[in-house]
């Protein structure tokens, strides 16, 4: 972390809560956080640990009960379900553990259709779509529906989509879970390339130790805490 | 807007295709909902149609005009003047296409066997060819051949109760017009057939012989007219209550309430038909697009997450919904227009003859487009259809992303 930098993400005093029945479950119990730009970072910890909430929170797609999250200067709290999907557009890439691609849309659509929604003109739509995918090492499968891709093809299209809006985040919820370990281990190093060469920010919940070993910050988590925060440089 | 729907509608006309049986059964539930509608409009204003038609070219015309007390009491002490001068110009005007005086009496009809009583009716024959079908319904014998035919043209079922026939004689016995009984030897020089709803009652003689039994020679009971544009129907009968003030003129629509209740409430009719179909209708639409909205909750979730705002979830179900409506609609038309032309030639109801005649209707409905009532019903159909799928459209809108994309279909 650079003093100097303004955090990407900053959580101040975080906390949700989630009614079961008649009884309030902490998910998350006073979280401080700032991510930097430029970060390649895990959230590791056990099950419940309350990674994938906190990346909800960070995410927008979920609200505090207490505390709050500014992203890149927003105050997630202040905004209303239509400005926080606009935020997510501009400023959030998203991978998912379970690929999550929209089934109809062929490779290059699934990735074109971020663009779509934020406007972009047509013909550079595609241009940069195309790049993406070259990028990601899918050359020749642009036509291919999610279906007709490998668990491993699939991610990479997530991975592509979520960059291909330049956000200022990519939030990556435990990507690599349902890959096998050599597409995984493919995957992790695009990630990080991604971030050595063009500076994206990533934040990855995970537990999969290949994941957090070519992290340069390691974040634990237990029981809605985080219990440590290691730099380990670049 | 536009751009909007570039974003939806590959997305949506995709979305559609997902589940092809769905969307199979709910074009079919939509276009047989529409063509039962359409195809029951147009069968109901065919059946109108022949009511009216029937009611209006068996006896009645456009319009009649009689005196002010005729409607209270018919008989021969209710005449006016044979139609000259401005009357006779308007009857043979460009609003008129046919006219037909008569002397209109109650009587009573001798055989050898029976005495039973008629409205004896004086024409003449030319005019009554042109605004009735009953010198057409000849089944023996001839039609009056002029005003002066001395012969008398009587209904088969009459004929069969007075049990006489063709060649025969028969005694009319009638109210003069000083009061006293004029009774005349008429031989039965035709028979007619096909009228059940006249055959009874109504026998006619020529005008001249009829005004001469009556003493009313010159005079008038009634003038049967038929206007050349039906819908200038109201203003024919204002222009002549202008030209005739002293006299009683009534369209149809008075004289035939049966024929007229028959076209007015045919609104109604496919009114609610329309709205019974598009229950059942409803009922199927909401129930898929239900299922559709619930198989692709977590795909709701993804697409929050990637920025789409709430109201494209909402738009893009109900885009949806648009296209696949709209499909069926398109089908229930195509259906109908088929239907409809292929039976434009007319649409036998001999086996339901006996109804029909009772209901005052021909044996032959002919089917007709109109391409107003036709896009208008459709359109109804089609926005009321895709209103109902707000509320799936709406509910898919609503989820919030983390709960929609933890959902497992």
């Amino acid at each position: 972390m650079c003093p100097e930098q303004t955090p990407i993400v900053s959580c101040r005093g975080l906390e949700k809560n989630y009614r079961q029945g008649t009884i309030d479950v902490p998910a998350l119990q006073g979280v401080d956080l700032d991510i930097m730009p430029g970060d390649f970072a895990t959230l590791a910890g056990p099950s419940g640990s309350g990674k994938t909430t906190l990346l909800n929170m960070i995410g927008g797609l979920d609200l505090p009960s207490a505390g709050s999250v500014v992203l890149d200067g927003e105050t997630l709290e202040n905004l209303n379900k239509s400005q926080l999907a606009q935020l997510r557009l501009d400023k959030i890439g998203f991978v998912f553990q379970a690929y999550n691609l929209i089934p109809v849309l062929s490779a290059v659509e699934n990735i074109e259709f971020v663009l779509r929604l934020a406007g972009t003109p047509a013909s550079e739509r595609h241009q940069r779509a195309m790049e993406s995918l070259h990028e990601v090492g899918l050359d020749g499968l642009e036509n291919r529906r999610p279906s007709h891709l490998s668990g491993g093809q699939q991610q990479r299209v997530a991975v592509a989509r979520a960059l291909i809006g330049r956000p200022a985040i990519v939030l990556a919820d435990e990507p690599t879970a349902n890959l096998d370990s050599k597409t995984a281990q493919e995957l992790i190093d695009l990630m990080a390339q991604l971030n050595v060469e063009r500076g994206i920010t990533f934040l990855m919940g995970t537990h999969d130790a290949r994941v957090i070993a070519r992290s340069r910050r390691h974040i634990e988590m237990t029981d809605g805490r985080i219990t440590a925060d290691e730099i380990r440089g670049s | 807007m536009m751009e909007t729907f570039r974003i939806l509608a590959p997305l949506a006309w995709r979305n559609l295709w997902r589940n092809p049986r769905r969307t199979v059964i709910t074009l079919i539930v939509v276009s047989v909902g529409l063509y039962s509608i359409l195809f029951f409009a147009a069968l109901i204003e065919a059946w109108a149609d022949a009511s009216r038609d029937r009611a209006l070219n068996v006896m009645t015309g456009s319009g009649q005009i009689h005196t002010q007390g005729y409607a209270d009491d018919p008989t021969i002490g209710q005449v006016f003047p044979q139609a000259g001068g401005e009357l006779l110009a308007y009857l043979e005007g460009p609003e008129i296409s046919g006219w037909a005086p008569r002397v209109r009496v109650p009587a009573v009809v001798q055989s050898e066997y029976r005495t039973m009583p008629l409205t004896l009716i004086g024409v003449n024959p030319t005019g009554e060819k042109a605004i009735s079908i009953v010198p057409d319904g000849i089944v023996e014998g001839a039609y009056l051949s002029g005003p002066d035919d001395p012969t008398i043209f009587l209904g088969q079922s009459m004929v069969d109760r007075l049990k006489t026939r063709l060649g025969k004689r028969v005694i009319i016995l009638a109210q003069n017009s000083d009061g006293t009984l004029a009774e005349q030897s008429f031989e039965v020089g035709g028979i007619y057939d096909g009228f059940s709803e006249i055959e009874d009652m109504l026998g006619f003689a020529g005008l001249e012989t009829v005004q001469t039994l009556l003493g009313a020679e010159g005079q008038l009971s009634e003038i049967a007219y038929r206007v050349t544009d039906e819908a200038r129907l109201d203003q024919v009968g204002h222009d002549l209550g202008q030209i005739i003030p002293e006299l009683d003129v009534q369209s149809w629509k008075d004289l035939s309430p049966m024929a007229a209740m028959a076209e007015e409430s045919m609104g109604v009719a496919v009114f609610i038909w329309l709205w019974v179909m598009f229950i059942l209708m409803a009922f199927g639409i909401i129930n898929t697009q239900l299922m559709a909205v619930f198989e692709r909750v977590h795909e709701f979730g993804l697409l929050q997450a990637l920025g789409m705002r709430p109201r494209m979830i909402l738009l893009i179900v109900t885009l949806e919904s648009s296209i696949l409506v709209g499909i069926g609609t398109l089908m229930g038309i195509a259906g109908a227009v088929a239907t409809i032309q292929a039976m434009s030639g007319g649409l036998d109801i001999s086996f339901l003859a006996e109804g029909a005649a009772m209901a005052g209707v021909g044996q032959v409905l002919y089917l007709k487009l109109d391409w107003g009532q036709l896009i208008e019903l459709s359109i109804i159909v089609w926005l009321l259809s895709v209103a109902v799928t707000y509320w799936p459209a709406r509910k898919a809108s609503k989820f919030s992303p983390v709960e929609a994309m933890a959902h497992v279909s």
